[in-house]
């Protein structure tokens, strides 16, 4: 049976607080079972709509860089709004998480429940560990995502 | 955009649908193109000072680190040069796996341009998201097609995007005859996928527009070229991978942080890519292929760079047919890669990334550890080609607005499928003290 939630932590491990969704991703392993599965994903595209197909509830996890405070966590109920454009600017490839969300939703394959948290990184270089502001809100983001997990097994 | 008596400027901070950042800059003054470049200005890649120092096996995982497009192209020329330095030739199954994983790339690299980025230009929409809401079919057969190239690349490679399977010397781990062939029924499919992007992809409207080009590719004598084979053009040139030093030379653009190179014998631009790959080797194409080609409208040799699009789709086709052909074929190999020891040498391979070909260059000492590296992706070879198109091809338009005159120039640029993650790895140091 394929699990029915999807966990994807997105980002690289090499590239300071854009990190986060991989080190997530690694945390919440715990709680993989037959109905939660938890991945780490480059943020490709064609593969992640076709990652989600057939789920009922969806998690994205990345960092961001919408020069924001550092640490900020963005919340985004991708059925009812898409990803703000200031999102899209730090994606080194032309066809990004963003539009592979606008496009999964013009061809109908956004799922019931997709949310994107987003947490602003303050650095991104070569080698960094995380930011400090970004270890915080890790912990943060861990609370919730396990709380929504525990939602998504009741619906 | 700025006017400032007769004279107008169009910059394009952002350039859309290219991979990586970039951005363009038009001048014109009296109704007449002054000023024509591309600027670069994501920050400079460090691989080549990062490889230094580290052992030669580890040169396929870093440099796969370069792309998330083309990972395995800097694999496969990472390992053919730290093989030509040790005087190893992989060949027999595991010559066909590395070819089966390359096919996978090109299908997922040159189908990501095809729909999602460069035909949302000849069909006259933003994006693909937009183009997806009037051509629904046609953006989800690019999505499967997409995704078979992908599935090739996780077979193989481990997984899709920086494929973790690939060593110095063959593979970490090979699959059995019996996996390729379970594996045969998703090929299958792609091919015909890619058999109606070919049809689909011909009757796009496409300018009048051909260069006399000098196309530069790999060469092989039985196949058409993906890892192996000669650096040939069509103006008479005919060198292996050691002697591409001799012919070309790198020079730095002081606006941009890439490299642009030229040809050494006249300093111009050359053309590297599906249509130098296809002018030059249309006779190692399967007549299958070059009967669809045909059909389709294509000559031997293509010079209107907007065709690319077409001669990119042929390249899919040719991909999902020679995929098939390894998976008939194959047999699992005796061991999953060739132990090699290392000595003190200096390694030169070129392989034919989807944008065009790839060399590296690798000086290793006795243990081994790499000295020194030098690696020349495609798109700072197209870099100053894709201006000189732009030279050109701009003046014609130079009544139109300038939402229109932009849309031209950036329609022009994605014909070479511009990888400039890539292209970056210049490094250039100002240092100031007080």
């Amino acid at each position: 049976m394929r699990a029915k939630t999807l966990i994807i932590g997105i980002g690289n491990r090499f590239r300071g607080d854009d990190a986060l969704g991989c080190i997530l991703a690694d945390r919440l392993q715990t709680l993989s079972s037959s109905s939660v599965e938890v991945i780490t994903h480059s943020g490709e595209p064609a593969s992640l709509i076709d990652l989600w197909q057939e789920k009922a509830c969806v998690i994205l996890v990345d960092a961001v860089s919408s020069r924001a405070k550092a640490g900020t966590i963005h919340h985004i109920d991708l059925q009812a709004q898409g990803l703000p454009d200031d999102f899209r600017s730090y994606s080194t490839h032309a066809f990004g998480i963003a539009e592979a969300v606008e496009l999964a939703r013009v061809l109908y394959k956004l799922p019931p429940k997709t949310i994107f948290y987003g947490v602003e990184g303050k650095s991104f270089g070569a080698n960094e560990e995380l930011s400090p502001e970004m270890t915080a809100a890790l912990e943060d983001v861990t609370i919730r995502i396990k709380q929504e997990i525990k939602e998504a097994a009741n619906a | 955009m700025s006017e400032n008596g007769k004279t107008k400027t169009i910059k394009v901070d952002y350039l859309a649908r290219v991979e990586g950042e970039g951005a363009m800059y038009l001048k014109i003054h009296d109704g007449k193109l002054e000023d024509v470049h591309l600027k670069i200005f994501e920050p400079p890649r460090f691989f080549e000072g990062l490889l230094r120092g580290r052992k030669f096996t580890e040169a396929p995982d870093i440099t796969a680190r370069i792309c998330g497009i083309c990972p395995v192209a800097y694999q496969m020329s990472a390992v053919h040069a730290m093989e030509n330095a040790f005087g190893v030739t992989v060949d027999g199954p595991l010559r066909e796996l590395r070819r089966f994983l390359y096919c996978g790339e090109w299908i997922s690299s040159h189908t990501l341009h095809i729909y999602m980025l460069h035909a949302p230009d000849f069909m006259g929409y933003e994006s693909a998201v937009h183009m997806a809401k009037d051509y629904p079919e046609e953006v989800e057969r690019g999505l499967q097609l997409k995704k078979a190239g992908g599935e090739i690349m996780s077979f193989i490679g481990g997984r899709e995007i920086h494929p973790v399977n690939v060593r110095v010397g063959g593979f970490y781990k090979v699959p059995s005859k019996q996996e390729m062939k379970e594996f045969r029924p998703k090929i299958e499919k792609a091919r015909d996928h890619a058999l109606e992007t070919v049809k689909w992809a011909s009757k796009l409207n496409f300018p009048d527009f051909e260069q006399d080009y000098t196309f530069v590719s790999l060469h092989h004598p039985d196949e058409y070229p993906m890892s192996n084979g000669r650096i040939v053009s069509n103006k008479g040139l005919d060198i292996t991978a050691k002697e591409y030093d001799n012919h070309f030379e790198e020079i730095h653009v002081e606006r941009s942080n890439a490299l642009h190179c030229v040809m050494k014998e006249n300093s111009q631009s050359y053309h590297v890519g599906p249509l130098a790959r296809y002018a030059l080797n249309f006779d190692q194409l399967p007549a299958s292929v070059q009967n669809v080609a045909k059909e389709v409208g294509l000559g031997k040799v293509e010079r209107n760079p907007f065709r690319s699009i077409l001669v990119r789709s042929i390249e899919v086709l040719y991909a999902c047919e020679e995929a098939l052909r390894i998976i008939d074929n194959y047999q699992e190999p005796d061991v999953p890669f060739i132990e090699m020891e290392p000595k003190a040498a200096t390694g030169y391979a070129a392989t034919e990334a989807p944008r065009g070909f790839l060399y590296h260059r690798y000086e290793v000492d006795e243990k081994g550890d790499i000295v020194d590296a030098d690696i020349i992706p495609p798109t700072s070879q197209n870099q100053k080609m894709i201006e000189d198109d732009l030279w050109k091809f701009v003046p014609q338009y130079l009544d139109q607005s300038d939402e229109k005159l932009q849309w031209h120039a950036e329609q022009a640029i994605r014909n070479y499928d511009p990888c400039i993650s890539c292209a970056t790895h210049f490094l250039k140091l100002d240092i100031k003290r007080s």
